[in-house]
């Protein structure tokens, strides 16, 4: 499959770029995305497993709240751009807000860990993607871990992407369904994403001066990066 | 919601950067939901919380029965009642408004809306 170019000559704000090609997208297609997202990575499983009993952390950006009750000991508060989403998250009882990731409204290092899985990926621009992954480090405790997962130039599985470009839209494909009066013709949504490129991460993390990366590997199409907070870094 | 979660929040308008916490409840409806009681999960995740943020929380919602000072040590009676003001009691729908700028943030449904207008942020 070959990726699409977008923006280029497209002369909109990269907030409306978000709306149009991100919010607007996940409000429409919620329900089938859920459908679709029920099994936890088991990575990101293993790190939530791995977590001291009684930790209280947050899933920024959790859409259906897939990670929300892997581990019973911890206590974890989804947040979501898309009140869809947090619709079914509440309706599986998990505990969950509607929030802007650029814009937490959570206490500062108020957190015991963070995941942040297939969420930065979204933003448009540099900046955006470096104030989303500041405002993980600023809620977390100095000493405690943020897992941060992005999609990858460089995958090669399900998905291969022209490595020249960074910026693309990919398609959601909601099919037709007999049973669903919403569903009786095939729908296609475009997703805006960034496509992160080998230690792309782990700069912007490093950049921020405020966390030590732990470990950095490729999984499932995704970079992705636990990072430590730094003790003497407010 | 759960007060748990209420005492992560704060108002994040632009420039609403003091005494914007915690957000005063008001027109709550409450529901109580039972749930599994971890004595073990609780004794460590009540260190985690502004314990004074939190009984004045729970006294706008007209729970009356956290002690003014955080025990020392925490018997099966005060970990009961923590199990049931933490985990078990949800506000479904409310309004929480910030002690500074007093904007305010509705609980809908349990579910709290903290997006801000493109001017607030």
């Amino acid at each position: 499959m070959s990726n699409k170019v977008v923006f280029d000559n497209e002369q909109i704000s990269d907030v409306v770029k978000e709306q149009q090609y991100v919010h607007e997208v996940y409000q429409a297609i919620a329900p089938h995305f859920s459908q679709t997202r029920y099994k936890p990575w088991p990575l990101v499983e293993l790190f939530l497993k791995e977590l001291d009993i009684g930790s209280l952390g947050a899933d920024i950006g959790c859409g259906n709240g897939k990670y929300l009750d892997v581990n019973k000991n911890v206590f974890t508060i989804g947040s979501d751009r898309s009140s869809k989403l947090i619709d079914i998250c509440a309706s599986r009882e998990f505990e969950s807000i509607v929030c802007d990731a650029l814009n937490l409204p959570f206490r500062n290092e108020c957190f015991d860990f963070i995941i942040s899985i297939a969420v930065i990926h979204h933003f448009t621009t540099p900046e955006r993607r470096i104030a989303a992954i500041e405002e993980l480090f600023r809620i977390v405790k100095p000493g405690s871990l943020v897992l941060i997962y992005v999609w990858a130039l460089e995958q090669d599985a399900r998905r291969k992407f022209d490595k020249k470009h960074q910026d693309v839209i990919v398609p959601w494909v909601v099919p037709a369904s007999k049973n669903d009066p919403d569903r009786k013709e095939e729908a296609i949504y475009q997703r805006y994403y960034h496509l992160f490129k080998k230690g792309e991460l782990d700069n912007l993390i490093l950049n921020t001066g405020k966390a030590q990366i732990i470990k950095t590997d490729y999984d499932k199409d995704n970079w992705y990066v636990v990072a430590r907070k730094k003790s003497c870094n407010k | 919601m759960r007060l748990v979660t209420h005492n992560m929040l704060q108002c994040h308008v632009r420039g609403c950067n003091v005494n914007n916490y915690p957000l005063q409840l008001s027109e709550v409806e409450i529901e109580i939901q039972e749930t599994e009681f971890n004595s073990q999960f609780l004794r460590s995740m009540i260190r985690k919380l502004e314990w004074s943020a939190l009984i004045n929380s729970a006294r706008e919602i007209g729970i009356t029965t956290l002690p003014e000072v955080l025990p020392d040590d925490f018997d099966e009676d005060f970990l009961r009642n923590i199990h049931r003001v933490l985990l078990e009691t949800h506000i479904q729908q409310g309004k929480m408004t910030c002690p500074n700028c007093n904007h305010v943030y509705l609980v809908r449904d349990g579910i709290p809306n903290m997006l801000l207008n493109e001017s607030e942020t």
